[in-house]
């Protein structure tokens, strides 16, 4: 059992509240990523599950016991630090045996635990070594050895690749994935990196400013983000969102005027009520969902363009100077300065009210 | 030669030429110490600067004078207990306030930098009324005592802990290890450069230390050897050959310790941790 449970929990420094009642469900096995902009909390969450930051009030729990008061190395839990954080006096051999050597293991067993947890991550050449003669790579890889020999109930990783270069933070992402997959525990991974977060995650958690706004599978965020923010945050590039006005509607359909697009009207799908006529709302559309055959017309100018290879991203500006991004999978013969009709499937558009939430 | 080339010549020889005369006005006193050492003392005072040949009277003299090795013994324990004491004691408040954030940290740190402020020449007869009223006069525990906690060695070890991660100490109590673990398992061995740094200058000042020793040690067979070089010669004159001698030997240490250090002492000077 390594569930970890979070009921309403607090942290506080001083009089400024950090986390501000935080309620989550993380179930034995499953690979959870806190998503967030900086400064939202998700490492000062994570530090509190650790056991590095007190817990101000709430509960937390591990594999059904209360956690709040437990020592960090009694949590069943191991971490890996965004800068490794290995012991640089020690070899690697020493830095993965550390901790079992200090929870008094014998010799043998602490041999047979960091040979086994080094086979698993292709380390054996590099054990007599010292961590400034490892690269950024094996040095992570370390890292993840040095938790692995533990047998922690949950592993936390703090932003594990954001010191890595591009192509060895996609290598190690698929290690990281495949580890879970071998090793089935729980993990609790922290990144602002929203294409580890969907391609790692079973459950993504986006926090800003202390409070969860919306916990899912990764599609889900992304298909049916709870409100503004979840929609922009998750997906890349950016969800459009254009303002607009309720021109009328019934039960299940609501017609958006936009008065800055030409007072173009796109029929949105909704399962309840339309919103009174005349309620400012906004329209987000995710930039793949623009197609030649949608429905949904909006005059634009063409501002900017970058060419990807695989996609075009074209930027593109209505008369009243609001930015959209179109992202196209063909390669459009246009040029700066063009005018275009960017077309979208109205059934594909997300409605959402003043208050930022998404209107069903 | 272009002109850019010229130049760039000329100010090469006028930084050579620079750094050689500032490299001679470091090495002369040594070398006006080694010289002296083999010369008598009217060669000195006339300011002789080649070797002589009273190497082996000022020896025997200074052998005669004084029981070398008790004096140098005496300095040897002051200066390694001294030494241990002050890293211990300066490094571990140092890692104390850089680590633990409390409501009064700053006050505090700043009420202890003031204290730099303040001469010694001002601190020495209530630290001689202290040591009296504690009995430790003409003990070498008297010039030990005052010295182990000093403010610039917790200021340099605070500014150098700055540059110990963090998260080697969070890494440490996630591995299950208590505070004074940390310090002493992780913090010590990581820093182990600014340790070396600040162990030359401890080193040095304790072993050079006059003044405060010349007040509480008063009789002879408690001297260090700063103290009893000074007061080498007859009651009239001094025998600044023997001075020169005991100088040499003095240095040695020293020296000795300075070389050996020397690359962690530059690290350790740099802020580096590796």
């Amino acid at each position: 059992m390594s569930d970890v449970t979070l009921r309403d929990v607090r942290k506080s420094f001083g009089v400024v509240e950090i986390i501000k009642g935080v309620d989550l469900d993380i179930k034995s096995g499953e690979f959870v990523v806190f998503v967030g902009p900086s400064g939202c909390g998700k490492s000062t969450l994570l530090r509190m599950i650790a056991g590095l930051e007190t817990i101000t009030a709430g509960e937390l729990d591990i594999g059904g016991n209360r956690m709040n008061e437990v020592d960090p190395s009694q949590r069943g839990i191991a971490m890996v630090f965004q800068s490794y954080a290995l012991y640089p006096h020690m070899t690697v051999r020493e830095n993965m045996g550390f901790a079992l050597r200090f929870a008094g293991l014998p010799k043998a067993e602490i041999r047979k635990q960091v040979d086994e947890a080094a086979r698993i991550l292709e380390l054996e050449p590099l054990m007599d070594r010292k961590p400034k003669a490892l690269s950024g790579g094996q040095r992570q890889r370390v890292a993840i050895g040095r938790a692995i020999v533990r047998h922690p109930k949950v592993f936390l990783f703090d932003e594990p690749l954001s010191n890595l270069d591009a192509e060895l933070r996609v290598h190690m992402r698929i290690e990281i994935a495949k580890l879970h997959r071998d090793l089935g525990a729980t993990i609790i991974y922290v990144t602002h990196d929203q294409v580890e977060a969907m391609t790692l995650a079973d459950k993504i958690v986006v926090l800003r400013s202390g409070i969860v706004e919306q916990v899912g599978a990764p599609l889900e965020l992304y298909d049916n983000p709870a409100n503004l923010f979840v929609a922009g945050f998750i997906g890349s590039p950016k969800m459009n969102f254009l303002k607009g006005v309720v021109e009328g509607g019934g039960a299940g359909r609501a017609d958006i005027r936009l008065p800055d697009f030409g007072g173009a009207v796109v029929p949105v799908a909704l399962k309840g009520e339309a919103p009174a006529a005349g309620a400012p709302v906004t329209l987000g559309i995710r930039p793949s969902q623009f197609t030649e055959s949608g429905d949904a017309a909006l005059p634009v100018t063409v501002d900017m363009m970058e060419h990807l290879g695989a996609e075009t991203l074209i930027y593109a500006r209505s008369s009243a100077s609001d930015l959209v991004t179109i992202a196209s999978q063909s390669r459009p013969d246009i040029r700066l300065g063009d005018t275009l009709t960017a077309r979208f499937p109205s059934s594909g558009a997300l409605l959402f009210g003043a208050d930022g939430k998404r209107i069903y | 030669m272009t002109s850019y080339g010229l130049k760039q010549r000329l100010s090469s020889v006028a930084v050579y030429i620079f750094l050689g005369v500032m490299a001679f006005l470091s090495i002369f006193p040594f070398l006006w110490m080694i010289i002296g050492a083999t010369n008598t003392t009217s060669d000195i005072i006339k300011g002789k600067m080649s070797f002589g040949e009273a190497l082996v009277v000022n020896a025997t003299t200074f052998f005669t004078q004084v029981d070398a090795p008790l004096i140098f013994w005496n300095s040897a324990k002051i200066t390694i207990i001294a030494t241990v004491l002050t890293l211990l004691i300066s490094s571990l408040a140092g890692y104390g306030f850089e680590i633990f954030a409390s409501r009064f940290r700053e006050k505090l740190y700043t009420l202890m930098l003031l204290t730099l402020m303040i001469p010694f020449a001002a601190l020495m007869i209530p630290l001689f009324m202290l040591m009296k009223q504690f009995g430790l006069i003409n003990t070498h525990l008297a010039v030990v005592l005052p010295t182990v906690a000093s403010a610039f060695i917790i200021f340099y070890f605070r500014q150098s802990t700055k540059a110990f991660p963090h998260e080697l100490r969070d890494a440490a109590r996630v591995d299950g290890l208590k505070e004074w673990q940390i310090f002493f398992l992780i913090y010590m061995p990581v820093m182990r450069s600014t340790y070396a740094a600040a162990f030359i200058i401890v080193f040095m000042t304790a072993w050079n230390s006059y003044l405060w020793p010349l007040i509480v040690l008063q009789s002879n067979d408690m001297k260090t050897i700063t103290l009893v070089i000074s007061s080498l010669g007859s009651a009239y004159y001094p025998d600044y050959g023997a001075v020169m001698i005991g100088t040499v030997l003095a240095t040695i240490p020293t020296l000795f310790v300075f070389f050996a250090m020397q690359r962690q002492f530059v690290e350790g000077m740099l802020g580096s941790v590796k």
